[in-house]
């Protein structure tokens, strides 16, 4: 039976156990399973015998230490970034264009329906030999598929937060006097946060994996670089530790921003004020 | 006070406050236009508590929305000490019954003062710090003034929304069933509050509600609303009178059975 205390009451606050206590912890949790993983892929590598086909982890830990220190893999992640970060901040620009425009007016509304409609579906990869006619083998063309990729989804989400704000709330916002385009400043974009950064996350998600895809098929032909170039290469070399260097980077960088600046974003937001736990 | 123009009530001392003059209220659903008030008037003078009630789909609410200014009357007009009201305003707070009518971004400080700063009653920052800390005391939760919302109770929630408009200092308050959500122990002690509100500020307000007893606690006069479409039964006195609260009831229960509709 349980505990008692002197009084005949059970303990109200019993401690936990270490182990309990250490389960308790995600990151802990997480950490154990990274290394399982990296020891049963170690193990088949090695059992394997083909370095072509399947590096092992210890290769590619050495291929990726090397192309770091030789200053290759993080001029490329830059490269990589920076065009990223470009692209993005362009999308989120048309996106809230847009947005605002479908909370304007109901034709804005039906503009916004339709082309998500339209375009949503679309991989923002299939549009790049569209884009390398229009744009020619530049930054452009990538730009151009990277604003395709982060458009639709916030300005989808965006839009849906928008039109889930309470009347309530509206009315509040109104009755203190805001209009136009404070009370879309003041009110709609704080209280759509939530869905706002949603589509902020999966525009995020979506513009990398466009970026690394359009590298692949198109830094040979613009000598730009990029991440998605650094495989490429390295591939038509043989270099397969360096491959698997590459797609960790783009992983590591892709779980980075997830996990550093947007559950930041949320702490601070969302979870602070209540609206998301 | 320049109100040359208001000499529309004749033999009246003071001019009444607010004035609602033949007001009938229509709103469009999917299928019909419906109507929700029916040429509806009643005057409410400086320090009123004047109560709005009647059951459900009696258009009470409509009339306090449409007063608030979000709602155009299709006839007649309302006038807040004389002038024709237009859009909402900060002369007119509103309190809803909904417990997010709080920003949830910001702490109930910055609620209070985010409604002073961007309706431009106050234009110095520490006068609007001052004027928050002040109201948020008034009804006690000083020691809240950095919560967050989500971490309030309903009562705090509506003590928060009270403070808020009644810092703005308006003409009059608007409060729409501002208790309704609330379980009956605190329901009961923000009545009081209410009421201990009103000595020590002496605002105006317009209560709605669709509870004899409320109405009977919190009010002074007394607008009794038939529903469907909501009609003007009879205007009350609220002196003490312990038959009035049967009076009311039969008020209302015999119009169930005149129309036929039950509530």
């Amino acid at each position: 039976m349980s505990a008692t205390d002197e009084s005949g009451l059970p303990v109200v606050e019993r401690p936990l156990s270490a182990w309990q206590r250490l389960s308790g912890v995600t990151a802990l949790r997480r950490g154990l399973i990274l290394v399982l993983l990296a020891v049963v892929w170690e193990l088949y590598a090695r059992w394997l015998d083909s370095p072509l086909m399947i590096p092992t982890f210890t290769d590619t830990l050495a291929a990726f230490g090397d192309a770091v220190v030789s200053g290759r893999l993080p001029s490329m992640a830059g490269t990589s970034l920076r065009v990223l970060l470009m692209g993005y901040a362009l999308g989120v620009l048309l996106a809230a264009v847009l947005a605002g425009l479908a909370s304007a007016s109901r034709w804005g509304d039906d503009l916004l329906a339709t082309l998500v409609a339209m375009f949503n579906p679309l991989p923002a990869i299939a549009l790049l030999p569209m884009a390398m006619l229009w744009f020619g083998l530049g930054t452009p063309s990538i730009l151009f598929v990277l604003v395709h990729a982060v458009l639709w989804p916030l300005a989808l989400n965006t839009h849906a937060g928008f039109q889930g704000v309470s009347e309530t709330l509206r009315m509040v916002g109104r009755n203190s006097g805001l209009g136009g385009p404070r009370f879309i400043a003041g009110i709609l974009i704080p209280a759509a946060f939530p869905a706002i950064l949603t589509g902020l996350k999966v525009g995020w998600a979506f513009a990398w994996r466009t970026l690394i895809a359009a590298e692949l098929v198109y830094g040979a032909a613009s000598r730009s670089g990029g991440l998605g170039w650094f495989i490429f290469e390295n591939k038509n070399r043989l270099e397969t530790a360096s491959v698997f260097a590459g797609l960790a980077t783009v992983i590591l960088i892709g779980l980075l921003v997830e996990a550093l600046i947007f559950r930041t974003i949320e702490r601070h937001t969302v979870c602070k004020w209540g609206m998301r736990r | 006070m320049g109100s040359g123009e208001t000499a529309d009530t004749g033999a009246m001392a003071a001019p009444p406050l607010l004035s609602v003059d033949g007001v009938t209220l229509r709103y469009r659903t999917r299928a019909a236009l419906v109507t929700a008030t029916w040429r509806v008037s009643f005057t409410i003078n400086q320090g009123d508590r004047f109560v709005l009630l009647g059951p459900s789909g009696c258009g009470k609410s409509t009339l306090l929305k449409s007063i608030g200014g979000f709602i155009a009357p299709d006839e007649g007009g309302i006038r807040l000490r004389g002038r024709e009201i237009g859009r909402p305003g900060p002369d007119r707070m509103v309190v809803f019954q909904e417990f997010d009518q709080l920003l949830p971004w910001k702490t109930t400080l910055d609620n209070i003062k985010f409604t002073l700063g961007a309706s431009g009653r106050l234009r110095d920052r520490r006068e609007i710090e001052a004027r928050a800390r002040q109201y948020l005391g008034k009804v006690r939760l000083e020691r809240f003034a950095d919560a967050y919302p989500h971490t309030l109770s309903g009562g705090m929630k509506q003590r928060v929304a009270i403070a808020r408009a009644l810092a703005m200092e308006p003409e009059i308050l608007l409060m729409d069933e501002p208790f309704a959500a609330l379980d009956a122990l605190s329901r009961r002690r923000m009545q009081e509050e209410f009421l201990a509100l009103w000595a020590d500020i002496g605002f105006t307000g317009l209560f709605v509600t669709h509870s004899i007893d409320e109405a009977l606690l919190v009010g002074n006069r007394i607008l009794v609303l038939s529903p469907h479409p909501g009609r003007v039964r009879a205007e009350l006195i609220n002196d003490g009178d312990r038959g009035l609260h049967d009076h009311i009831q039969g008020m209302l229960f015999d119009e169930r059975f005149e129309t036929g509709a039950g509530i």
